[in-house]
């Protein structure tokens, strides 16, 4: 339903006529979001979501204020994104507005001294980090890749990522915030509360971060984070990455001495997870993930083979897979993760190295040759420090979702979820792509390590409908087999895509056993009295007992 | 192929706003990062090319019409500069993006949905054959006085063909009169049609008008058979891309087409131009979209989509990729770094990610405001390079600059890359 003419009136002195609309192709632009087929209830197994009733481009943290007060004073919900990649950033409802924050893009500082960046919220890793590489820093990109929000995957999202081990979770890194809360108060926390800078989350004045950021975020319907500090870590290489390497193989050429791509692989489960507990007890490694078995572990070697040669396509993937050289390499880096050595002195890399040496030689591991060509050492060293080839993700075939993940200590690397994830993915294979095990995930998913676990890829095609149907398939039955050994369900995207988009009542039925967001529903009533924030997954009304809603 | 044979492909895009930036990788700075003029000014998300293909996905299902108001504006402010399409494809192989915002167009033009803006412009260009609201009676006055072959009277191996802006624009003639002097000068058998050559359709095409477009192609290509010319040289990069793309693509006509640089670059290396002078200049060089990412050679495919190992989508046979890689980006920087003097500095956006000038695909017409943002955008990265001039290679991307500079109060220096030839013989 249209918005009254008063309150887009209203809305329009916030931010100006040129940044307010309700035409109706740009509303369209907002609803159209990946994963949307995979919600048909909602989508009528096509591409867009419940269209926003207007969007609005603000210009800064009062505009956003006023959209807020104005929100609360007619009633009428909003919901935020940044770079808005994904279904959760599509309105989970009709009759909303969006806030569309990519006029909110600056960074307003980088304190060497102190380590950390403040930033507004469409800033991108990429750019965040090429500054500060400039200044001799570094900041955690999300696994999501370097075109997603520093902001958003702080505070509003996920956003761990393979870097963890060294840089820590950004849930971690966040330091002082400026929040417009959802009644349009803003609150700055942390330092920033007191007067006193951005450089501390805990104070001396008030501690939110646990409030604003949840167990996941709140994905846009929680206020609006204008501004946070965000930590940043060490980097030793150049001030500006040499970039090499016609398109789309981009390579960089970093100084051999403090720099290292390794490819860890080992004959067993047991072993792989042995390494891990290795690694995290010596301490080496600024970037740690099992990132390009996202291709499945029968196709990783080809599939790396074709992305990091300007002259191949996908069609090269057949006689590729035929290559005795590259079967021997596909068995040589079934259990395989990327780990990225940095040396803040050539000494120390020397040291790491040492260490890598024996972790392998006590686990039985070996190094995957391949990694040690230059081209290869060049492509690899760009792919992880940046993560600018994070879309690559969806080449096979133009759609990915997460079906049979798992989060634990490392010995879940040898428990069978593995081969469970891939006998799943089997099952189906011919309807989704036929890939192997694609248990994709970081090796630490805090700083130092002592939690790990990967996301089942699944790829599927998003314009057939039967491909569509299996991808949905394959990730209902991952969650009953994990609700049968008694854990949460598997698939984090789809999970999430559609506890955004469905009905409120629904919702409630199936976050009945989560308690985390119970917690935090209890957290949204008082915080915003009068239900403005657009509903998503953390805020479905409140379960009964017999998962009725209430 | 029309907007429906995109729609699988639509469905594929994963609005990952790759589009919107230049390749990641080579992100140097927060000032630089991004890509595409159209969304960095308009704000909203349908003015970037994952939004238009949300758009034509809209269209297709009849959730929106051609007819909606807003909807030629969102088309249509985009110079079509194809930086979104490079950065698309660093990691996809099945996108088209740039060919989905074209067919885009043709469907709102075929429809009879233009900006009101064209009128005059088309009008124009029926009675007078050019884009530049001219009389075709004025369009050889740039070479009089030059001894040159009436190629609608004689024969030459090689036309010169010098495109619209060139014959109109009477401050740049210096820019094809010393394109005939070097020819002339290294022995090259070369003429021009004189007031009989044809506006090429490139700029059409890309504003949406493929008919018209047809017409123009058809006529230049009959003129320079007549001719006997076996070569196309040209000092328009817009051209350049019609002769050596578009009309082996829509005529399956392809042709020997060399621009001014590149045949100015194979006579440097035969030693038929030699440079007396050296330039004591700072500059940094600006690749034109169309010479650049835009201007990679035709190659005919025919073929299908299949998939593989379920659901794996291959090309068969393999296609060939339009991802930038095979653009005109050395020609014009050996030529510059054979003069003497010259210092070339580097743009953080160039070659294949450079940023537009803001005058292409009919935006300079229809929205001057937008096309001199765009190229102001450009004047600052060129500012800081340090360079005391901006040098390119195409008179589209150069009468943006000056007239930008001009409405800035600006002094940097621009020139053709022909310029500098010149002054250095």
């Amino acid at each position: 339903m249209p918005l009254e003419r008063e309150v887009y009136k209203e809305l329009e002195s916030v931010v100006g006529p040129e940044h307010i609309t309700e035409e109706p192709a740009t509303l369209f632009s907002y609803a159209y979001q990946w994963m949307a087929e995979l919600v048909p209830d909602v989508s009528g197994g096509g591409k867009f979501f419940d269209r926003p009733e207007a969007v609005l481009v603000p210009g800064g943290v009062e505009e956003v204020q006023a959209i807020v007060r104005l929100c609360n004073r007619y009633g009428l919900k909003f919901h935020v994104y940044s770079t808005g990649w994904g279904p959760w950033a599509a309105p989970p409802s009709g009759g909303q507005i969006l806030l569309d924050l990519r006029r909110m893009n600056r960074i307003l500082e980088i304190d060497e001294q102190n380590m950390f960046a403040v930033v507004e919220p469409y800033v991108v890793a990429a750019q965040l980090q090429a500054e500060a590489m400039k200044r001799g820093l570094n900041v955690h990109i999300s696994g999501a890749g370097a075109g997603t929000s520093v902001l958003a995957n702080a505070c509003c999202f996920q956003g761990g990522g393979p870097d963890c081990i060294y840089f820590d979770s950004p849930q971690n890194s966040i330091l002082s915030i400026e929040w417009v809360m959802p009644t349009g108060d803003i609150l700055r926390t942390g330092s920033l509360g007191s007067g006193l800078g951005w450089f501390c989350a805990e104070g001396p004045g008030p501690s939110t971060q646990g409030i604003i950021r949840g167990a996941l975020g709140g994905s846009g319907g929680w206020g609006v984070v204008t501004k946070i500090a965000i930590r940043l870590v060490h980097w030793p290489g150049p001030p500006v990455m040499p970039i090499e390497g016609t398109v789309p193989a981009y390579r960089t050429k970093l100084p051999a001495d403090q720099f290292r791509a390794t490819f860890p692989a080992f004959p067993s489960w047991q072993s792989f997870a042995d390494a891990i507990y290795h690694i995290y007890d010596s301490e080496i490694g600024y970037i740690a993930h099992r990132q390009y078995v996202m291709w499945g572990d029968e196709l990783q070697a080809a599939f790396l083979k074709i992305v990091s040669d300007p002259d191949r396509q996908l069609c090269d993937l057949e006689e590729l897979l035929h290559m005795p050289e590259i079967q021997k390499l596909t068995d040589e880096m079934r259990r395989c993760f990327q780990l990225i050595l940095v040396g803040m002195t050539p000494r120390d890399l020397e040291y790491q190295l040492k260490v890598l040496d024996r972790i392998l030689e006590q686990t039985g591991g070996w190094n995957v040759a391949l990694v040690n060509e230059p081209a290869m050492q060049q492509y690899v060293l760009l792919y992880m420090m940046r993560l600018c080839f994070k879309n690559l993700n969806f080449t096979a075939t133009g759609g990915f979702i997460d079906t049979y993940n798992s989060v634990a200590s490392p010995d879940i690397w040898a428990s069978g979820e593995i081969e469970a994830g891939k006998k799943l993915l089997k099952k189906y294979a011919g309807r989704i792509a036929d890939a192997g095990d694609q248990a994709m995930g970081p090796i630490a998913g805090q700083g130092g390590g002592g939690v790990t676990g990967w996301e089942d890829f699944l790829f599927y095609d998003p314009h057939d409908p039967d491909s569509v149907q299996a991808a949905i398939e394959v990730s209902d039955e991952g969650d009953r087999l994990k609700a049968q050994q008694g854990r949460p369900p598997g698939g984090m995207l789809l999970g999430l895509a559609r506890t955004t988009h469905t009905e409120e009542k629904v919702r409630a039925q199936k976050l009945v056993h989560a308690r985390e967001y119970q917690w935090q529903r209890k957290l949204k009533q008082i915080f915003d009295p009068n239900g403005i924030g657009s509903g998503n997954y953390l805020w479905a009304a409140e379960p009964s007992t017999n998962g009725e809603s209430t | 192929m029309g907007l429906e044979d995109f729609k699988a492909m639509v469905h594929r895009c994963s609005r990952c706003s790759y589009c919107k930036w230049i390749p990641f990788a080579h992100v140097k700075s927060w000032r630089f990062a991004k890509g595409c003029p159209s969304i960095e000014y308009h704000s909203f998300q349908s003015y970037s090319a994952s939004g238009r293909l949300c758009i034509s996905l809209a269209l297709l299902e009849e959730r929106i019409s051609c007819f909606d108001e807003g909807l030629p504006d969102i088309v249509f402010k985009c110079m079509l500069d194809g930086c979104c399409d490079v950065a698309c494809k660093v990691c996809r192989y099945d996108l088209e993006p740039l060919e989905v915002m074209r067919n885009l167009r043709f469907r709102l033009i075929d429809n009879g949905c233009f900006p009101i803006q064209d009128i005059p412009l088309i009008d124009n260009l029926r009675k007078e054959d050019n884009m530049m609201m001219a009389r075709k009676a004025d369009r050889a006055n740039w070479a009089a006085g030059l001894s040159l072959k009436d190629l609608t009277t004689e024969k030459a191996d090689v036309v010169l063909h010098v495109g619209c802006r060139l014959s109109f624009d009477e401050e740049l003639w210096r820019i094809p009169q010393t394109a005939v002097t070097l020819l002339l000068d290294a022995g090259v058998d070369v003429g021009i049609l004189g007031r009989d050559e044809n506006c090429c359709g490139g700029r059409l095409y890309d504003m949406g008008y493929r008919g018209e477009f047809l017409k123009y192609a058809e006529n230049n290509i009959d003129a320079w058979r007549n001719a006997g010319a076996t070569t196309v040289v040209t000092t328009c990069s817009d051209c350049y891309h019609a002769f050596k793309r578009l009309y082996p693509e829509e005529l399956h006509a392809p042709m020997n087409v060399l621009h001014i640089t590149e045949f100015l670059e194979q006579l440097i290396a035969k030693g038929k131009i030699a440079f007396k002078k050296s330039l004591p200049l700072k500059i940094t060089y600006h690749d034109p979209c169309h010479l650049g990412r835009r201007g990679e050679p035709y190659i005919p495919w025919e073929g299908r989509q299949k998939k593989i190992r379920g659901q794996i989508l291959v090309y068969e046979p393999r296609k060939p990729r339009n991802n930038g890689a095979c653009g005109v980006y050395d020609a014009p920087r050996n030529v510059l770094r054979s003069i003497p003097g010259i210092q070339l500095f580097e743009m953080e956006r160039n070659r294949e990610f450079a940023w537009c000038c803001g005058a292409g695909a009919g935006v300079r017409e229809r929205y001057p405001e937008f096309s001199f943002w765009t190229a102001g955008e450009r004047i600052e990265e060129a500012y800081a390079t340090g360079a005391e001039a901006l040098v390119s290679a195409c008179p589209h991307c150069e009468r943006n600059f000056l007239d930008a500079l001009d409405q800035r109060g600006d002094s940097l220096k621009v020139f053709d890359v022909l310029d500098l030839v010149r002054e250095a013989r």
